[in-house]
């Protein structure tokens, strides 16, 4: 929890008779991150050399190839089937070395004619609009070629040629451009070139057919169809094959990665002729696991160390260590970047804060339950874990916005309690139209096609000075965990003049809140105008605040000069915070036009009078709440998410968070197919 | 005489007072409006080199994002100038 996984540094040597036992336990066990071997980098591996491939390799790479070009051609995709075992190591081993070659060859060669006869097709496509334009002159393809003393132009031309030489022109008026065909003296060609030049012409191809192009275009359309209807036979006997075989393919893909994986292992090894050395990171508290089952594996015969970490040069692979409900956030922490291992992991306060401010957002019960049942349904329907991580995220953001709506008092833009009496038949049909209050929450309700008098307007300021004071909280609390991070990761002087300098910015922002406070009296805020006056008007609290301003910018200073001028980002980043009412505000807006011109201006009076006219009405007033409302939850789930993570992004992790960890990539893989 | 011009005064000031309301709601309308475009023309730039940078390196979606959303700000003052104006 706010730290990733605690991680050892493990080195491993042994003889090199051991090498294939050590590589198959280490990826068994899938915790070893290994940190690759580089020639000629690090002292004490002088004369050490890169590993070679475990015997076998090559073969292995070759079927995996021939797996992936088979798996490519019938479009399988292993993530998007359900984990199912077939079979043991044993009986996949044999079935590959029966199986795979015969279905290689089958699928090759269904794929290579499919696109022969493909290729084919667009042959004869070519030829037919080669043969198009021709298609409305009544004349054989043949007699386009084969003059000694005439020359035929075919093409398109904007206009009319008029030719004061003697010819043959044919003339098809089309739609955009014309076709004409003209044949000419060949002494007489600079005369007949300058006219079609006048007139735009653009040249075409005459085709290398003979016989009547209308003809010529029926054939070839006809052999097209044909193969056309070979090719669909193909694809579905390339159709029957995946259906026949999927299983066994995802299982052979993926043992053999495995198996290529394990024996591509050595190259990231150190090696001398007899013995190898490996190092790499294993979670803290699974160093004597791993040590036991390596001791176990080789009998005996290798050396399993923990060295000293150097947290300054070491790039220690990071792991998340969150509770569960944490985990879907640690996606968004990826999205930006990956904690260092010395600093603080923020994705608990990421995976608390985000849905509170989605919720905030949206803060609607109608929208918080459309969401969550996308969420419930894509759930079903996606099976990457990316995918998955992200609907997570999404649903705990739906049940905070439905939390909130109930706050809000909002269902769909209507007042929640109004719409409940009416499902329960206490109340009257809800109307949209008179103003409410929140619950508990200051009203975001808009005075949107109101009608009755003394309406209940939004309470803006509250509103304004609630997302103020989440803002203040939020940026103090990021400039603290900056202090934290600089005191643990800098040293001597320089840490001490960074952790002023967070402490700086805190004075500063707190130096400018009592000062406005120690004059402005405003709502929900610490009014402090009642201070003693102290000199030339001003009160205590003003000069308390001028105080820490002052010691605020020498503490930033101190640090760095340049940082002086982002002073007014102080201000800046707090006020960014109004967007959570603003953005709201904008929704419950849009919620209230849909519902008013729905309601108030197509069914409503539709419902008076049932004729024709009347049905129309409240049809068009159904299709309206219905495009007007998705397009609202479309907006919402942009506004809501993009706004609440930027507010991270930019104005919470700006102040302590640095990222740029390496991911933790333990060696070996998550079994989906096939046994270890 | 007297009962005429306090009539006249009070129409005169309802009407101060709608003109007032009037332009309040231009105000606002400018500060929203103008801030947009305002943003828009930010975010252009910053959002076309980010969409560049993502095609040639995917880990950059993140830092992209956060770039380009950046100008975001300039609208909400717009937007929290406008709410001041007519609340």
């Amino acid at each position: 929890m706010l730290k990733p996984k605690q991680m050892s540094r493990l080195l491993i040597a042994a003889s090199r008779d051991q090498m294939t036992p050590v590589v198959t336990e280490l990826y068994r066990h899938h915790l070893f991150h290994i940190e690759e071997y580089v020639e000629g980098g690090k002292a004490g591996y002088e004369g050490f050399k890169i590993g070679t491939p475990l015997s076998g390799a090559s073969e292995v790479s070759i079927d995996l190839l021939k797996i992936r070009a088979i798996e490519n051609a019938v479009s399988i995709n292993a993530d998007d089937m359900d984990p199912a075992q077939s079979g043991t190591r044993a009986e996949l081993k044999a079935r590959i070395e029966r199986e795979l070659p015969v279905l290689a060859n089958e699928v090759e060669e269904l794929t290579q004619k499919r696109g022969k006869l493909e290729n084919k097709v667009k042959e004869f496509e070519q030829k037919i609009t080669e043969i198009t334009p021709f298609a409305d002159i009544p004349a054989d393809l043949s007699v386009y070629r084969g003059y000694r003393d005439f020359t035929v132009y075919a093409g398109y031309v904007a206009k009319e040629v008029s030719l004061s030489v003697p010819n043959e022109m044919q003339f098809v008026k089309g739609k955009e451009k014309n076709f004409v065909v003209i044949v000419a003296l060949s002494a007489q060609k600079g005369e007949v070139e300058r006219a079609l030049q006048e007139a735009a012409y653009q040249s075409v191809q005459i085709p290398d057919e003979t016989g009547s192009p209308q003809e010529r275009i029926r054939f070839y359309t006809e052999q097209a169809a044909a193969l056309n209807k070979e090719i669909a036979g193909l694809s579905a006997k390339l159709d029957a094959v995946r259906q026949q075989h999927a299983g066994f393919m995802v299982a052979c893909e993926e043992y053999l990665r495995a198996e290529a994986e394990k024996s591509e292992a050595p190259l990231r090894f150190a090696t001398t002729k007899q013995t190898f050395v490996a190092e790499g990171w294993v979670p803290s508290d699974k160093v004597e696991e791993i040590s036991a089952a390596l001791v176990k594996a080789t009998g005996g015969r290798v050396f399993v160390d923990v060295l000293p970490m150097d947290l300054e040069h070491d790039n220690v692979p990071v792991e998340y260590s969150n509770p569960q409900f944490a985990k879907p956030a640690q996606m968004l922490m990826d999205v930006y970047s990956r904690p260092k291992y010395t600093e603080i992991d923020p994705t608990l306060m990421l995976a608390i804060v985000f849905p509170v401010f989605f919720g905030i957002i949206v803060g609607d019960v109608g929208y918080g339950l459309i969401f969550l049942a996308m969420c419930l349904g894509l759930q079903r329907m996606m099976k990457g874990e990316d995918g998955q991580m992200f609907l997570k995220v999404l649903r705990n953001a739906s049940i905070s916005s439905i939390i909130f709506g109930l706050l809000f008092n909002e269902f769909l833009g209507f007042e929640l309690t109004q719409v409940v009496g009416w499902v329960l038949g206490f109340g009257g049909v809800p109307n949209l139209i008179h103003g409410y209050a929140g619950f508990i929450m200051p009203s975001r309700h808009l005075l949107i096609g109101a009608t009755e008098a003394g309406g209940h307007g939004p309470a803006i300021p509250a509103l304004m000075i609630m997302a103020i004071w989440i803002g203040i909280l939020h940026i103090t609390l990021g400039r603290v965990l900056g202090m934290y991070n600089h005191a643990k990761q800098d040293h001597g002087e320089h840490r001490t003049k960074t952790v002023m300098a967070n402490f700086g910015w805190l004075a500063v922002m707190w130096g400018i809140l009592v000062a406005i406070w120690s004059n402005v009296a405003m709502p929900y805020m610490p009014d402090l105008t009642g201070l003693p006056v102290v000199a030339a008007g001003f009160t205590l609290g003003t000069f308390i605040g001028a105080a820490l301003i002052l010691v605020g910018v020498i503490c930033i200073a101190r640090d760095s000069v340049l940082e002086v001028i982002e002073l007014p980002t102080i201000i800046s980043h707090v006020l960014s915070y109004a967007r959570l009412v603003a953005v709201g505000l904008s929704s419950v807006a849009i919620a209230m036009v849909v519902n008013y011109m729905a309601i108030g201006m197509f069914i409503s009076p539709g419902m008076k009078e049932l004729s024709i006219v009347g049905i129309v009405m409240i049809v068009v007033g159904l299709v309206i709440f219905l495009f007007g409302h998705t397009l609202n939850v479309a907006l919402g789930l942009l506004g809501g998410g993009l706004h609440s993570i930027r507010l991270h992004y930019v104005e919470f992790f700006t102040k302590f968070y640095k990222g740029g960890g390496i991911r933790y990539v333990p060696f070996g893989m998550k079994r989906k197919f096939t046994e270890e | 005489m007297a009962v005429e011009a306090v009539a006249v005064a009070t129409t005169d000031l309802a009407s101060i007072q709608a003109s007032q309301m009037g332009m309040k709601a231009i105000g606002a309308g400018l500060a929203v409006g103008l801030t947009g475009v305002g943003t828009g023309v930010a975010e252009m730039g910053i959002g076309a080199a980010a969409v560049g940078a993502i095609a040639e390196n995917k880990d950059f979606f993140g830092l992209g994002l956060l770039f380009t959303v950046i100008p975001e700000t300039i609208v909400i003052f717009g937007l929290v100038v406008g709410l001041l104006l007519l609340f």
